[in-house]
């Protein structure tokens, strides 16, 4: 039996720079080039300016908790071997409310607090995908950031 | 056309099981010849329908219904409130004049199926779970684990008190020969099952089964000569916030229910003080404890303990959850506590009946989007 394989990606160009831009290394998050409104999920349309002139931006990959929660049953092949892991909704530093879902990476579930600070990093899944996961912030990553 | 006041005069449920075998028109069926007995009406008596699950129009030519002058299938929505209060509205405005509102459910495959690859979940967003499932995010399960952590986080809310709630919701499931769980459950029962998305237990979430649930309002003054106590529609409220992404949402501990509370609250004289039972939808348990403190039954961050102090229990200040709740008598998305409402207001519910019952409130759904339906028996 083949290995399972992680959900694929659709071929979506209003999407497509959050994934190119983790397979660069960086956390690119839409902004409308308006008025400046970070916009995530991506909308064709910023909810806040009605522009349509939005591109993906890196960000500072600097974020807190704002929940989390320790999957321990599979819900999907691939995920089978990875129980129990951690989903987390990610508040990204550059907007309130600018929420992200993401894995917590790097410490174990009882040490981790809503409000916690945490940096990215990325993960390969698998040949083609990379997914931007976070990670406890420590003094060092948060100069580097 | 001014608007009618409007009354439910039958409710009824089909053979409701875990994979029961029948079909989503046979569980559709069984629902609306429980509800017209009930009603003591004929089929040819419903002139308008409206259903989650399955379709309504086959639905009324299947059961033989009289033409339809007002119909509605509903999607993905905040369960069984929207094609209740829509059945309401078509009533009150004068579009039917007795209308059945259905929610047919059939079981969802199990984790033991989404991991084997056999089957997988459907997407309310498809564009949107790229940014979801890559990261192992699929279950509902999920969102209601990050709803409860960031509720008890805000709230100082204990595993304990979920217990609590579970074993509350057992002890009125007890009282309920229609429950599918009955047996009975203690908090370090709750307490001893593993984690399927941490904080959240296997007994925070409905039971899975097959179900059918129908509802029939009509107009007051036709509802006085009918064969049931008429309970009246007060007032109703919809809300939606957010688009479906729960994970996302900028507050995940004061969701639509807030603003439905806000909404149904306006359209009544009544108050929060006036409510003798609250039926608050439980497909996760986290659910109940947001309905509690947004309908103001208890005062803000307080639901959790509100349940722990006993309050919620039959014989408390708010029995809420009578009939068991989903957890309990199985996954029939919102309707059960509709038909627990009506029922609890015409004083037919046995042993778990709220004595002196005449203000009913019932609420469905969660996060994104909700709806609350106040019931009076006068």
């Amino acid at each position: 039996m083949s290995q399972p394989v992680p959900p694929a990606l659709p071929n979506d160009a209003l999407t497509r720079f959050f994934w190119e831009g983790a397979r660069a290394g960086e956390l690119r998050i839409l902004r409308c080039q308006s008025c400046g409104t970070y916009i995530h999920l991506p909308r064709p349309v910023c909810r806040h300016c009605l522009s349509f002139d939005l591109a993906g931006e890196k960000v500072s990959g600097r974020g807190t908790v704002y929940s989390f929660t320790e999957t321990h049953k599979a819900f999907h092949p691939f995920f089978v071997d990875r129980v129990p892991y951690i989903v987390a909704t990610i508040e990204l530093v550059e907007q309130p409310h600018l929420h992200l879902v993401s894995n917590l990476v790097g410490i174990a579930e009882p040490d981790v607090h809503c409000g916690m600070d945490v940096v990215v990093d990325f993960e390969a899944l698998g040949p083609d995908i990379i997914i931007p996961v976070f990670r406890p912030a420590t003094d060092r990553a948060t100069a580097v950031a | 056309m001014a608007q009618r006041r409007v009354a439910i005069v039958g409710v009824g449920y089909s053979q409701v099981a875990r994979n029961s075998g029948k079909s989503e028109r046979h569980h559709a069926a069984q629902a609306a010849v429980a509800a017209l007995d009930d009603a003591g009406l004929k089929p040819s008596d419903i002139d308008g329908a409206s259903t989650w699950g399955g379709d309504a129009v086959d639905f009324a030519w299947m059961l033989g219904f009289n033409r339809l002058q007002w119909n509605l299938n509903v999607g993905t929505s905040p369960a069984f409130i929207t094609p209740a209060y829509h059945a309401a509205m078509a009533v009150a405005n004068g579009h039917s004049e007795i209308c059945m509102a259905f929610r047919i459910m059939m079981q969802q495959p199990s984790s033991a199926a989404l991991a084997a690859g056999s089957a997988s979940l459907g997407a309310p967003s498809p564009g949107d779970t790229q940014f979801m499932a890559p990261f192992g995010d699929f279950s509902p399960t999920q969102w209601a684990g990050l709803l409860m952590q960031r509720y008890m986080h805000e709230t100082g809310a204990t595993e304990q008190d979920f217990a609590n709630f579970a074993e509350v919701q057992r002890s009125h499931a007890m009282l309920n020969p229609d429950a599918l769980q009955r047996d009975p459950l203690t908090a370090e029962q709750y307490l001893a099952h593993p984690y399927i998305t941490k904080p959240l237990r296997i007994l925070d979430c409905d039971y899975p089964c097959d179900s059918g649930s129908a509802v029939i309002f009509t107009t007051e003054e036709r509802a006085r000569d009918m064969k049931q106590p008429a309970v009246f529609v007060e007032a109703s409220a919809l809300s939606a916030i957010h688009d479906m992404n729960f994970e996302v949402m900028p507050d995940m501990v004061r969701t639509s229910p807030a603003h439905c509370a806000e909404v149904l609250w306006s359209r009544t004289d009544l108050t929060p003080a006036d409510v003798d039972t609250a039926q608050l939808y439980d497909g996760f348990s986290i659910i109940t404890m947001q309905w509690l403190e947004a309908l103001g039954l208890c005062p803000p961050g307080e639901a959790a303990r509100f349940v722990s102090a006993g309050h919620t229990r039959l014989g408390g200040s708010m029995p809420t959850n009578t009939d068991g709740g989903a957890i309990n008598v199985g996954r029939r998305h919102g309707a059960n506590f509709c038909i627990e409402a009506t029922r609890q207001l015409r004083g037919q519910c046995g042993d778990r009946q709220v004595p002196g019952a005449e203000v009913a409130v019932w609420a469905n759904a969660v996060g994104p989007f909700s709806g609350a339906m106040l019931l009076t028996k006068n």
